[in-house]
């Protein structure tokens, strides 16, 4: 029997904010994706690869599990 | 617009262009009675290459209006980098147009089975490639706006 799906939570916004108040497009450009992606991400609407999860909590200084949580609900 | 979304409606502008051009071609053709005579599929073949050749010169025109269009408009200069977020996107998209061709395609076998002639058959497998097109630029467009 398949697991039922869990939730994917992040703190991009909370990261940014407390890193100086990071625009969604300085923190794109520096992770490589385009705005409209990083979006969708903070939005939930969007997951994106672990390396880029590992790209975006490296520009934040921190560990995955500070960005990226995972819940069963 | 982010370039993936930008592109999308570019390819949607110019396949509705070059599919009404081809409905007008060769209706235009059938009504003369091109059609009517042994050399029909050469006939019909030969207007269909000459068809993609314009296309080719349609999307050309719509891609640089496009550019030009929103540089003008916005002030800036398109930003045209594609992530993993436009590759799924573009993969999904195909996923679905992909089985619309291959379903409409045995659709065709089913309608030469029954009867169709070879010059219906080509003009349907020609709509297919239309329709498959246009849906698969339709459901990159939704998945886009979706996940904005």
């Amino acid at each position: 029997m398949a697991a039922a799906p869990g939730r994917i939570e992040n703190r991009i916004r909370r990261l940014r904010f407390d890193a100086g108040e990071m625009t969604q497009k300085d923190l794109a450009d520096k992770v490589g994706v385009t705005r409209q992606t990083l979006l969708a991400i903070e939005n939930g609407k969007y997951f994106p690869t672990l390396e880029l999860a590992f790209r975006i909590a490296r520009c934040f200084g921190v560990g995955l599990d500070e960005v990226f949580t995972y819940h069963d609900d | 617009m982010p370039y993936g979304e930008r592109e999308s409606l570019c390819s949607l502008i110019t396949t509705l262009i070059v599919t009404l051009l081809f409905l007008w071609r060769l209706s235009g053709q059938h009504e003369a009675g091109l059609f009517a005579t042994p050399e029909a599929l050469q006939v019909w073949a030969r207007s269909v290459l000459i068809l993609v050749a314009w296309s080719i010169g349609i999307a050309i025109v719509v891609a640089i209006g496009f550019h030009v269009g929103h540089t003008v408009l916005t002030g800036e200069k398109p930003d045209e980098r594609r992530d993993e977020r436009d590759h799924l996107i573009d993969r999904r998209a195909l996923t679905f147009a992909w089985y619309l061709l291959s379903f409409g395609i045995l659709g065709v076998i089913i309608a030469l089975a029954l009867g169709a002639t070879a010059l219906l058959a080509m003009n349907l497998i020609l709509g297919l490639c239309a329709l498959s097109e246009i849906f698969k630029d339709s459901v990159k467009l939704w998945l886009y706006r979706r996940e904005a």
